[in-house]
Parts: C-alpha cells; sequence; structure tokens
C-alpha cells in the first residue's frame, strides 16, 4: 500500500483550513490592543513571524522526509534530550487543543446559545474530532479539503459587504505609536499561526515532500492574507477605540453588515454557523497532532485508542478557567510561550542538524 | 447469539437517538417571545418617580445606581398581527404599548419582564427614541447594555425626540401598518434619499469612541397626528447632546463631511433683482487639506456643488441665458460658503466637533496629534480655536425641461 497520498494541494488546503479557526475572532482585538491603528501592519509582522517558522520546519521536514519533528530531533539531538523537548511539544498541542474547544465554546454561549450550558458545547465540539481522529492521515486531509471552500467564503463575504462603512481615516497612521507593544503584539498574532506546525506530520505522507515549502507558503499567505484583510475591514468601520470594546470584532462586524436588498439584515448568526466548520478544522488538526505525536512518542502502532483516551484530560482541561477574561490572559501567554516551542525550538534544531551534516560530509571526504 | 447481538445493536441506537428527542436548549417558540419593536426613552416625571420597582435592588438591602429613575416606553409586537403581505383585513392594533420605569435601561428590562409573560426579546429592536432631556443629561448610561447584549442589532436607529419619547411608541402613522418600522424606515431612507447622513446605532458608539469627532443623530418632532418630521440634526459632546441644526443645515453638514449624495434645495436671489430660485443640490466634492498655521489646528476645505435649479418663484424673470445662470451659481456658492462658516462656527461655539475634523488632524499629523491633543477633551479644546478657509464652487447643469 502507498502511504504517500497527499498532494501539494491538499498539504496548502490542510494548512489553511488548519490556521483558520477560533483566532478569527478576537484577532482584530488583539491586534489594536497592541498596535492601534498600527494594526493591519502588526498583523503583518505576525504573520511574516509565523512563516519564518512555518518555513524552519518545512526545511527540516525536507532533510528528513521520512520521519516527524517527534523522531528526527530524537536523531538530531540524542534520543533522550529529543524525547524530553518532544513532551513540551506535545503537552503544548494538548493544551492548545483545550483550549481551542474553550473559546469556542465561550463565543457560542455569549453569542447565540446562550441557555445552553458552556459543557455541552465544549464536549460535543471535542467528541466530534475525537471521533474524527480515529481515522488516518489521508482522511484527515480528506476533510479538511472538503470544508477548505466553506472556511473561506464567509469570511470574503462578510469582508466584502462591511467595506461599504469603510473610513479609510481610521486606518492611518499605518505606523502604530507604540513599537514595544507593537512588538508584543506581534507575537501575540503569530501565535494564531502556530496550528501550521501540523506540516510536520503531513510531509512523510506527501507524494512529493520537496514541494512541501511551497505548500507552507501558499498554506500561510492564503490564511495570513484573509487574516490582513479582516484586521483591515474592522479597524476601518469601527475605528481602533470602538474596538477596544468588543471582544470579537469580526463577529460584530457580521451584525452590522447587511446583504444588500434587505435580504438579511445581519449576518452573524450565519457567520458563526459556518464558523462552526473553521473550528471544527482547527480543532481537529491540533487534536491529530497530539495523538499523532504521542504515537510515536511512545512508538504504538495505532492511534485510535489513544483518541479516547485523551478526551477527557482534553475536556477538564477545557473547563480550567473560570471566566472569558481569564481565558484570553491564559491564550494569550500560551501562544507567546508557545512560539518557544513552535519557532525557536525548531530553529534550534535546524542549526544542529545543519552543522552536524557539515562536518559528516568534512570528516567523509577526508576519509576518501 | 446471532440474534441476540442484532438486538442489541437496536437498542444502542435507541439510545443513540434519544437525545434527539429533547431538542435544542435554546428553542423558542415565536409567540411565546415579546418581541420589542421600538423603545422610547425619557425622564422620569415625579409620579412615575414613585413607581420603582425594586425588581432588580431593595430599597434598604440592595444599593442602587445614583441619579434620577427613567422612564422607558416600549412596543412590542403582538403574535400574529403583524401584517405579512398587503390588508389582511382586521382592525386590532398590532402592537402593544407598555411603560415601564428604571434607574438604568437594564433595570427597566427587568421591570418590564416582571410585567409580562412572555420572555422579552430584543433581536428585532429597530429603532431607539431618546427624549431631547435624556440626550442632554448625557447617553453613556444606555450604551453599555446596549452593547453587551448580543440581541440588539447594531444596525437599529437611534434618534432623538423634541416631544417625551413615549409619544412616538404611542403613534399611528398612517402609512404603515406597524408603527415602529415606520419610524425605522423612515430614519433609513432619510439618508437614502440624501436628507440625512448615514445614522444607526453602531455607527454613533464608533464616532462616540473616537477621539477626533462628536456624534450626531437625527432630530426629530412630531407636526400633526402621527406626522413625523426631520427637523434637525442633534450634535453631541461626549454622550451629552449639546445643540440642533435646522433641517436645511442638515444638507451644510453633508456638505462639510463630505456626503456626496445631495438633496437639499434652498432659494437663491437672482443678483440685480428681487427674484428667487430654487436651487437644488445634486452632488458634492470635498476637498480638505489640514495644517497647522501659527501652531493652531487649520483647515482648508473645498466644496464643489453640482445642482440643479427646480423652481423659479416668479414669472417675470426670465432664465433663458446662460450669463444668467452664471451669475446664480455665484451667488448659490457665497450663500453656501457663509451657512457653512455659520454652521462651523456654532458647533466651535458648543466645543462639538460633529464633522470628524480632529480624525483627520489624528490620521494625518500623527507628531501633533500625540504631543498635543491625545484625549478627546484636548481636541475639543483645540476645535474650538480651529481655524478655517471655506472656497465653495457651485455649478448649475441642468434647468429641468422648460425653455424660459
Amino acid at each position: 500500500m502507498n502511504t504517500r497520498k497527499i498532494t501539494t494541494i491538499q498539504a496548502t488546503a490542510i494548512l489553511i483550513s488548519t490556521i483558520i479557526g477560533v483566532g478569527v475572532l478576537p484577532l482584530p482585538l488583539f491586534a489594536v490592543q497592541e498596535g492601534g491603528t498600527g494594526a493591519p501592519l502588526v498583523t503583518f509582522l505576525g504573520l511574516a513571524l509565523g512563516a519564518i517558522g512555518l518555513v524552519i520546519l518545512t526545511q527540516l521536514g525536507i532533510r528528513h522526509p521520512q520521519k516527524t519533528i517527534i523522531t528526527y530531533s530524537e536523531d538530531i539531538i540524542g534520543k533522550w534530550l529529543g524525547r524530553f523537548c518532544s513532551l513540551f511539544v506535545i503537552l503544548f498541542f494538548f493544551i492548545l487543543t483545550g483550549l481551542t474547544a474553550r473559546e469556542f465554546g465561550e463565543v457560542v454561549v455569549a453569542g447565540v446559545l446562550q441557555e445552553t450550558p458552556l459543557e455541552i458545547t465544549v464536549i460535543v465540539m471535542l467528541l466530534l474530532a475525537c471521533i474524527s481522529c480515529r481515522n488516518n492521515i489521508n482522511v484527515f486531509s480528506y476533510i479538511h479539503n472538503f470544508y477548505l471552500p466553506i472556511i473561506l467564503a464567509p469570511v470574503l463575504i462578510v469582508v466584502a459587504l462591511s467595506l461599504k462603512n469603510a473610513n479609510l481615516l481610521y486606518l492611518r497612521p499605518i505606523i502604530g505609536t507604540n513599537l514595544p507593544d507593537m512588538f508584543i503584539g506581534t507575537l501575540t498574532i503569530s501565535a494564531l499561526f502556530q496550528g501550521s506546525f501540523i506540516m510536520t506530520i503531513i510531509i512523510p505522507s506527501m507524494k512529493n515532500p520537496n514541494q512541501a515549502i511551497k505548500a507552507s507558503l501558499w498554506g500561510i499567505s492564503i490564511s495570513g492574507g484573509l487574516y490582513l484583510l479582516l484586521v483591515i475591514a474592522t479597524v476601518s468601520v469601527f475605528g481602533t477605540e470602538e474596538m477596544k470594546q468588543i471582544l470579537w470584532p469580526t463577529l460584530e462586524l457580521a451584525r452590522t453588515t447587511a446583504v444588500p436588498g434587505n435580504v438579511l439584515q445581519r449576518l452573524d448568526v450565519i457567520f458563526l454557523a459556518v464558523w462552526v466548520t473553521a473550528v471544527f478544522t482547527t480543532l481537529f488538526s491540533s487534536y491529530f497532532f497530539t495523538i499523532y505525536s504521542i504515537k510515536q512518542l511512545l512508538h504504538i502502532q495505532d492511534h485510535k485508542m489513544l483518541s479516547y483516551f485523551l478526551f477527557p484530560f482534553i475536556f477538564i482541561l477545557a473547563m480550567l478557567p473560570q471566566n472569558i477574561f481569564q481565558m484570553y490572559e491564559f491564550i494569550k501567554f500560551v501562544g507567546r510561550a508557545g512560539l518557544l516551542i513552535t519557532i525557536l525550538y525548531p530553529g534550534l534544531l535546524l542549526m544542529i542538524d545543519f552543522l552536524k551534516n557539515r562536518r559528516l560530509k568534512g570528516s567523509a571526504s577526508q576519509q576518501t | 447469539m446471532r440474534h441476540n447481538k442484532h438486538s442489541l445493536v437496536l437498542v444502542l441506537v435507541f439510545f443513540l437517538l434519544l437525545p434527539l428527542l429533547s431538542g435544542c436548549w435554546d428553542a423558542m417558540e415565536m409567540e411565546r417571545r415579546a418581541n420589542v419593536l421600538a423603545i422610547g426613552i425619557d425622564e422620569a416625571d415625579e409620579i412615575d418617580q414613585k413607581k420603582d420597582g425594586e425588581v432588580a435592588h431593595l430599597k434598604d438591602s440592595f444599593l442602587k445606581p445614583k441619579g434620577k429613575l427613567m422612564k422607558m416606553t416600549v412596543q412590542i409586537a403582538i403574535p400574529g398581527r403583524i401584517p405579512l403581505g398587503p390588508d389582511q383585513g382586521g382592525e386590532q392594533k398590532p402592537v402593544l404599548v407598555m411603560s415601564v420605569v428604571g434607574h438604568t435601561l437594564e433595570d427597566a428590562l427587568i421591570n418590564l419582564q416582571q410585567q409580562i409573560a412572555d420572555q422579552v426579546f430584543l433581536g428585532h429592536l429597530r429603532i431607539i427614541v431618546l427624549n431631547e432631556k435624556v440626550a442632554k443629561r448625557g447617553t453613556k448610561r444606555l450604551h453599555d447594555v446596549l452593547r453587551r447584549n448580543p440581541e440588539i442589532r447594531r444596525t437599529a436607529a437611534l434618534v432623538v425626540s423634541k416631544e417625551a419619547a413615549s409619544q412616538y411608541m404611542k403613534l399611528m402613522p398612517g402609512l404603515d401598518r406597524v408603527p415602529s418600522l415606520y419610524l425605522a424606515d423612515m430614519v433609513d431612507n432619510l439618508s437614502a434619499l440624501g436628507r440625512f447622513p448615514p445614522s444607526f446605532i453602531g455607527l454613533f458608539w464608533t464616532i462616540y469612541s473616537s477621539k477626533g469627532q462628536e456624534a450626531y443623530l437625527p432630530y426629530l418632532t412630531i407636526k400633526q397626528k402621527g406626522i413625523i418630521e426631520l427637523k434637525g440634526l442633534a450634535y453631541f459632546k461626549e454622550d451629552k447632546m449639546v445643540g440642533k441644526t435646522s433641517p436645511l443645515e442638515i444638507g451644510v453638514f453633508m456638505a462639510v463631511k463630505g456626503d456626496s449624495e445631495g438633496g437639499y434645495g434652498a432659494f437663491v436671489q437672482v443678483p440685480d433683482t428681487d427674484e428667487m430660485v430654487m436651487v437644488r443640490v445634486r452632488s458634492r466634492k470635498n476637498k480638505m487639506k489640514i495644517e497647522r498655521k501659527n501652531g493652531l489646528p487649520h483647515i482648508r476645505l473645498k466644496i464643489r456643488y453640482e445642482c440643479e435649479i427646480d423652481e423659479k418663484a416668479s414669472f417675470k424673470m426670465k432664465l433663458n441665458d446662460s450669463r444668467v445662470l452664471k451669475s446664480i451659481e455665484k451667488e448659490t456658492a457665497k450663500d453656501m460658503k457663509k451657512s457653512i462658516e455659520k454652521l462651523i462656527a456654532k458647533t466651535q461655539a458648543a466645543g462639538s466637533d460633529v464633522f470628524g475634523f480632529g480624525e483627520h488632524f489624528r490620521a494625518k499629523l500623527p507628531q501633533y496629534w500625540n504631543s498635543e491633543i491625545k484625549t478627546k477633551e484636548n481636541w475639543a479644546r483645540a476645535f474650538q480655536q480651529l481655524t478655517y478657509d471655506v472656497k465653495v464652487d457651485a455649478k448649475i447643469h441642468r434647468v429641468g425641461m422648460k425653455a424660459k
């Protein structure tokens, strides 16, 4: 059986639908809180930082086309140190999965289903991801491909229709005023691109691993472009000061936007209904990454059983934050700290791998 | 054995289907909801002051917010009586009008819920009418709950009324079966017709939050029974209404603000005669340059009008000459310039930058803004010292189908 089935386009689609997720809603607020009118610039810098991390990871993957970060880290920095670091990677994505589910539940409970208990929305979503995770990586990629258009379309429609209310003055001055804050903002935003780490388990299943870098760049620029569009649209409609008062500016944008001709006077319910799929694919990816990595770390044959085993732990983790503010403080902190894992750690690995290879080559040429 | 397994699966499937029976947690039947279509807010008078509900607080044990009570009058749709298509007969009133008092809007809404059986639902709220007195006292205390509640539409209309807001709730305009829908449509259509700049509650919040501009709302008054008139534009300083303009000044305001949709017309005297013609604005173009002059903010405004002549008010005068048209253009421009300067001076005196000049300074001169202005209060002060040059250019291209 040929296990290398994922094409370059499929890999791109997985990246896009993984990156676009719950973050879509608070993203403009994060950008404005730290960057003021420089929010689009902050988003762009965050995107660039995220892209650098992804390129590093992809390079590593291309150098070790049969392995993921869990397995090649053992080759590069030694068996035990590698496993120790992998533990952190897994833990990070485990936390990310829980927080994604919680953030989803929090939005649904505040925005639409006010009577439904938070636990129910979180359980349902987690269960969905949990059951889907029992599939192999090919089905994983089909599911992502299938949902991609549904994820992109509503955001684009809302942005296009909202531009009627836009005021370009709100976007100026383009370079914000407070540089240290902008730097923190850049870190927060690039944390939203951490889902791209999924690339490391895709590469071993790609038909043509050498094309992985192409898939990475396309994936991150399409999803990042969408994020950028969203920030520009929300800032130009609301202005920075009003946005600081809104928890989910994107949702508010959908609420302000009407389809012309009195067809729909507010788009938020439709937007939310479709946004659920975007959350699902993100959750699906991080869940899948967690159990797939545990499987590789422990050298288990099959990851299916792990899926149910992790479920209660993720659920408990999701329930830990006491309220929405605590949750966002936690998310921002975890996201920024996670950059050490998703950018710095692969960066170090790549450097060591590179030096090691050169030494190997050097000693090989000396011998001949 | 095989049979047993089969039935076991069947039983399991039944258990799986069981949760579906419970239905949606948030299921709510339409007729179990009290759909609030419009809210009117007044200050409570002496008699109403005593009606304090003690629902959200007790007189002694729970503290209550300071300040006067407000009176909220709501229009609630009666299920089944909202006409959906063309006349469905029946002379029953489609809405129920109720009044409650409260310390805050949410307090009033809680008091309202205490009085009706169905759950209050604000998702169909189309218009909020504020009495002039409430607007002058400050609208701050209303906005929090409106922003927080996910049911509220950001596109709902917010207007200021001369009369008590409760009167607007009781109005029965002849043109529409549902009074509040007529009111809301009126506000929406006014901006489509170029009678008023775009105005809805979300926009009000956006402007109110931003540092370099002040909010404005339509100012309505009741003419005769059931007839409402747009009487001007209420301008705010922060959350308090500080003044209003005349209806024609709305057009002037739109010109300065840069709205291209024309709609207003005015009488212009034809030079060297006593005769008047009605000149109506079709569209406008607005160019604004900002700078600092002697340390003070300065704007140079250039407005170009495209007009048409709708009517001449006398039979004696002939209007068939391009030279006459030119002179009317000049006269129009002169009149417009005067009224623009007058309006700017008026808002300057009130310290209310409804035109949003401050936003231009914030956006284009960030250094000046960050070193000297920074806050809304500072800008209000700087705005009062703002100097301006206004240049108006009027062009008349159409005169209709009459040759003379």
